[in-house]
């Protein structure tokens, strides 16, 4: 454990917050509703309440590293969203990695220098907002980690020994202060598996990047993230995986979409469903199928699911 | 400025510190601390693929070839990952130097090696400009209209397209002007 | 004048250090109390299979030491044994020593002699080398057992057929570990990976590292005989990932003098981590009033070099990382201080 970066769960909560506020992702909502609204399931079952604002913009995560680094936008931006959560006197909860990196990075960048915030808040005022720094930046799976036990509790559908594979997302543990378990060898998603039910697999490749970050699934698709993707699935196929989750909806785009594409190209099956963790949390809570929107995955879950015991469609418990 | 060539070796009492006080005072890191060890190579997600791998990226600014770095294909074939960084004995901020590097070859309107690039950065910030969000159908289209790759997502898109999942028309968040506003006090602004 | 021969003297740990600085006090005739804190004597050095840069046996020269000892009467030596509490009294040191049969047992030292030694940094910072995660990843003492194992063993089943040696574990890292140079691992890391060679001579050997630092007499011609007839791969970059794969165990780093990224499959690490103060080093400095660093090794007074505070005197690693013959000579050098504090003769002025 790298011990001066890492806290441990209760640290970093020592009290479970009851109302949280859940950030918006670009590629979350638009590519993947099903994730949002499986945190949303998720959150009421754990009696947690959600708080959404529609006046929230990108989190400009994307422009940080587009070639557009200026620090006056990207400060500007953080300062106005991060604004609108101190209105509603809650912490930032994000779903995404790229959200929740590029929201520490520049919360700590104006923490350690005012006179960036002071630009900011300056940029912003004209506005009528104004960012004071009180709100605590989180992923929702930190939330999760903190609670695995009664998650553990309510569990209807255990995942039987289902053998599931994790992708971590380099923005998550790449972060360099105040982060829940360590870069060099994390466990905290796979203790999460373990307390729902199913194997985890550590794979060899299980720390790579995805490589679509800032735009690279656009412009380098062939050149660069599909052998990317196709070393990383490689590993994860020889080692034998049903299923594999991530928490970054950036990450699960590349990972989810791409392997078809691999599967022409490199002539070798890939049939890996790839979900998010909170879509495997409600999975196996007994969430409605309807309401985790399986049905936006390229690669279906349908045999994860006759595996399980929840049929398709079935909106009952098994 | 020094430049390696084929018919004389690099003349280091031709090299100033320049550029690594450049990068000191906008980046805040010291390349100095470099011990030179290569962690960061060894588990850069793309080091197959770059030209000049981080460590050397490091060592260019010591040797202040600034046309170097500029003019790399890594500088857009860098996925921050942050893997760099987060391995550094010294914890030398790579994806910041990239970051400022990005930055100075737009500025500096130097071509990317691979013309696509641009395109999308281009394209992706008239999308925030416009409506407040990334809508990523709208971008992927006007994407492969302009690098005249017409037919290339294009049966993604229909399967996409017939699930539901692709929105032709971009939503708005709520304050659009006020994101116009931002563009125009900071990125749009004329150079003083 | 006579010398006043009822002086006593405390060594803290009976190490190579220790062991030379009874030694020499005991010889020029003074009792000392040598309190060791296991139950043998020898500290690292006894644990060692091999020796640099002559390839010694250093299980030879501990019962060198060890047999000089117990021919010395003055010497009492108190294995099992702990400092339990210590005050000053005057000009001597009353001190309550935590014996192995858990008696107590009260004695009056004049001088005080510290050399508990070193131990390693706990290398499972470092997740990403996976150190007690992976069976087969080990740190450098631990690895001088296996090699003892493997020259004792008959068979020659379950041997690796690929090892390999990272350097700078812990050491000139200030991110993650301490930023000094641990300045024997360069040493030891060639003896090992020589003797990898000579024990299993099918195995592969790579040893992996920014530098190698051969300051000494006879150093750099150890270091290159070894790279030179052991045929042992060096690779200039340190490791960026050890991963899993079919069982073995897979290597990420950079060759930077090519400047291309790396990979090869071995079947054990053994990491050089960086070198500690032993656990208690700084509670003990504490009890007797001498000087620490902000790392927790003991540090000198200005200009006495063996000094570390008032009748305190201190040899061997716990002061800085040291090989073997510079230890003991630390442990006479501090010998002859507290032999010179004994029999100081009031200078008169000239």
């Amino acid at each position: 454990m790298n011990k001066e970066r890492v806290v441990t769960p209760e640290k970093m909560f020592p009290e479970v917050p009851e109302k949280i506020f859940l950030f918006r992702s670009c590629t979350g909502s638009m590519e993947y509703p099903g994730t949002e609204n499986a945190i949303k399931e998720v959150m009421k079952s754990l009696g947690i309440e959600i708080v959404m604002d529609p006046d929230q913009t990108c989190c400009s995560g994307y422009l940080l590293t587009c070639s557009a680094y200026k620090p006056e936008f990207s400060l500007a931006v953080t300062a106005r969203n991060l604004s609108i959560v101190e209105r509603h006197g809650l912490d930032t909860y994000m779903f995404c990695n790229g959200c929740m990196g590029y929201n520490l990075e520049l919360a700590h960048i104006m923490h350690e220098h005012p006179e960036y915030k002071q630009m900011a808040n300056d940029v912003i005022a004209k506005q009528g907002y104004h960012y004071e720094g009180k709100t605590e930046i989180h992923h929702v799976q930190e939330l999760w980690y903190r609670l695995k036990d009664e998650i553990a509790a309510r569990v209807v559908h255990p995942l039987n020994g289902l053998r599931v594979a994790v992708h971590y997302g380099c923005h998550y543990l790449a972060i360099q202060y105040n982060i829940l378990d360590d870069a060099g060898y994390p466990t905290f998603h796979e203790e999460i598996i373990e307390a729902l039910g199913g194997t985890p697999v550590y794979y060899k490749e299980r720390q790579m990047c995805c490589g679509y970050s800032v735009g690279r699934g656009f412009t380098h698709k062939e050149t660069l993230v599909q052998p990317h993707l196709y070393k990383k699935f490689k590993s994860a196929k020889e080692a034998g995986v049903e299923l594999m989750t991530t928490c970054c909806p950036g990450c699960n785009t590349a990972l989810d979409r791409e392997q078809p594409n691999l599967t022409k190209r490199y002539e070798e099956e890939f049939a890996i469903p790839v979900i998010d963790i909170g879509q495997l949390i409600g999975l196996a809570m007994g969430v409605p199928l309807e309401k985790l929107g399986f049905d936006a995955n390229t690669i279906r879950m349908d045999g994860v699911l006759k595996k399980l015991g929840i049929g398709k469609g079935d909106n009952h418990d098994n | 400025m020094a430049m390696v060539d084929y018919y004389r070796p690099l003349r280091l009492n031709q090299v100033d510190s320049s550029l690594q006080e450049e990068i000191k005072q906008a980046c805040g890191v010291d390349v100095e601390l470099c011990l030179e060890c290569g962690k960061c190579t060894g588990g850069c997600s793309n080091a197959h693929i770059f030209d000049l791998t981080p460590r050397k990226i490091v060592q260019l600014v010591k040797l202040g070839d600034e046309k170097r770095l500029l003019n790399m294909d890594s500088l857009w074939t860098c996925v921050s990952c942050q893997l760099c960084v987060d391995r550094c004995p010294s914890h030398i901020d790579i994806p910041r130097v990239m970051d400022y590097m990005r930055e100075k070859a737009r500025k500096k309107n130097v071509k990317a090696q691979r013309q696509s690039i641009e395109i999308f950065h281009d394209l992706m910030l008239d999308s925030i400009r416009k409506t407040g969000r990334v809508a990523e159908a709208p971008l992927a289209l006007k994407h492969n209209l302009r690098t005249r790759q017409y037919l290339k997502d294009a049966d993604l898109g229909r399967r996409m397209f017939f699930k539901g999942k692709l929105n032709p028309f971009a939503p708005k968040v709520k304050n659009v002007k006020q994101v116009q506003d931002l563009f125009a006090k900071t990125i749009d602004k004329k150079e003083g | 004048m006579t010398t006043k021969l009822d002086k006593k003297a405390l060594v803290v740990g009976a190490g190579l250090a220790g062991m030379e600085a009874a030694i020499k006090i005991g010889q020029a005739g003074y009792e000392v109390y040598l309190v060791e804190k296991e139950n043998n004597m020898g500290g690292v050095t006894g644990q060692l299979f091999s020796s640099f840069p002559r390839w010694e046996n250093p299980r030879e020269l501990v019962d060198n030491r060890i047999q000089n000892i117990n021919q010395i009467e003055k010497i009492k030596v108190l294995t099992g044994t702990t400092v339990k509490t210590a005050r000053r009294e005057g000009d001597t040191f009353v001190v309550d020593l935590q014996k192995a049969d858990g008696q107590v047992e009260q004695i009056v030292a004049d001088a005080v002699v510290l050399a508990t030694g070193f131990e390693l940094m706990d290398a499972s910072v470092y997740g990403e080398y996976g150190y007690g995660i992976y069976p087969n990843v080990v740190n450098s003492l631990e690895f001088e057992d296996q090699l003892r194992e493997w020259s004792a063993a008959g068979s020659k089943a379950d041997r690796p057929k690929s090892i390999a040696f990272f350097k700078c574990v812990g050491s000139r890292d200030r991110s993650k570990g301490n930023p000094y140079c641990s300045k024997i691992c360069c040493m030891y890391t060639a003896k090992q990976a020589g003797l990898t060679r000579d024990l299993l001579p099918e195995a592969k050997a790579y040893v992996f590292y920014m530098d190698y630092r051969a300051a000494g007499k006879e150093y750099e011609e150890f270091v290159r005989s070894v790279i030179e007839t052991k045929h042992i791969r060096y690779v200039r970059g340190r490791p960026s990932k050890v991963l899993p794969e079919n069982g073995r165990l897979v290597v990420r780093a950079e060759d930077t003098l090519m400047g291309v990224p790396i990979e090869v499959e071995v079947d054990m690490v053994v990491l050089a981590a960086a070198i500690v103060p032993r656990e208690g080093t700084k509670a003990l400095a504490e009890m007797f009033g001498a000087l620490t660093d902000q790392y927790g090794f003991i540090e000198n007074v200005p200009f006495e070099l063996r000094q570390t505070g008032d009748r305190v005197f201190f040899a061997g690693a716990c002061g800085f990382a040291v090989e073997t013959a510079g230890a003991q000579a630390q442990g006479a050098a501090a010998a002859a201080d507290v032999v010179a504090l004994f029999n100081r003769v009031p200078q008169g002025v000239k």
